[in-house]
């Protein structure tokens, strides 16, 4: 029955000595979205507490560290590959967020629009990433 | 609660399926509690306990601030491109902080577990988030600023 069924879903967690628990899960765009908020969040809280306490106790000014970058003569794909990495996971939780809030707003929770909502932010993020990134 | 029973460390295959089986039979009686007549049309009406029960309104307020704090955020962003200068370098220092540090916050609250543990994260958690706003402030005061050394770094 369910208890025995969902045993032979976790099987291969099971067997390679992981826990059974994310692998017996039905995983869906919502919850995966849900936990890449939470993930991106999480990486640009770093990335602003990094920032933070480096200009507290890394000596030289912002104009040095820009120049000792600048010096390494990286191509403008590379440079345009690191804009994107750093505007992407802000766009995913900006817009994501603004998801959020809307439903904080008691409007938009019903399932097909949490899809509909889910994939217009992924769309979003791509676009104004790329974009931005190319700024 | 599947993991939290046990689950996590199967010592041995017949142990798992025993505590599997043990949940999986309780989950169904709970469900037959929940009122049948509500879940029509992918929605389900769901019902709060009245307000009178709350001790204090400190959680609400705290649920509310951090919408008004995110909105604040939300509107910084543009303002940093728009009108870049000392007030949107301080504003955006202290909004990104506060945001950051409730986030964490939330964080600490869904994963850490036990009386000790939650004290010292949320202990960290403010000597994080402290550090990192007077980080933030003293690179606006004696550097470029939050909004120029975004422009400084695109102009790459």
């Amino acid at each position: 029955m369910a208890a025995l069924s969902l045993r032979h879903v976790g099987r291969h967690c099971l067997r390679a000595h992981l826990s059974p628990r994310l692998c017996i899960r039905n995983w869906s765009l919502p919850m995966a979205m849900s936990i890449c908020h939470r993930g991106t969040g999480v990486a640009l809280s770093a990335g602003v507490s990094l920032f933070g306490l480096s200009a507290l106790l890394i000596p030289g000014n912002f104009e040095s560290h820009l120049e000792l970058v600048k010096s390494l003569c990286l191509g403008p794909s590379l440079i345009y590959t690191a804009k994107f990495a750093l505007v992407f996971p802000l766009m995913y939780h900006t817009w994501n967020g603004i998801r959020h809030l809307v439903w904080d707003l008691g409007k938009g929770l019903k399932i097909p629009q949490l899809y509909q909502s889910g994939v217009a932010v992924l769309v979003l993020t791509v676009l104004s990433s790329v974009g931005l990134a190319a700024m | 609660w599947l993991w939290r029973s046990g689950l996590g460390k199967p010592r041995n295959g017949r142990a798992a399926a025993v505590l599997l089986n043990k949940f999986l039979l309780a989950r169904p009686v709970a469900v037959l509690t929940r009122p049948v007549e509500d879940c029509h049309h992918q929605t389900c009406k769901f019902h709060t306990s009245p307000r009178s029960f709350a001790g204090s309104k400190a959680a609400s307020l705290h649920w509310t601030s951090e919408r008004a704090v995110s909105i604040l955020l939300l509107g910084l962003l543009p303002a940093a491109y728009l009108y870049p200068g000392a007030a949107v370098d301080y504003s955006l220092a202290a909004t990104l902080t506060l945001h950051g540090h409730w986030g964490l916050g939330q964080l600490v609250t869904d994963y850490v577990h036990g009386e000790t543990s939650v004290k010292v994260a949320n202990a960290g958690l403010y000597l994080l988030s402290a550090l990192t706003f007077a980080g933030l402030c003293y690179f606006n005061y004696h550097d470029v600023g939050i909004c120029r050394a975004v422009a400084m770094l695109w102009s790459l």
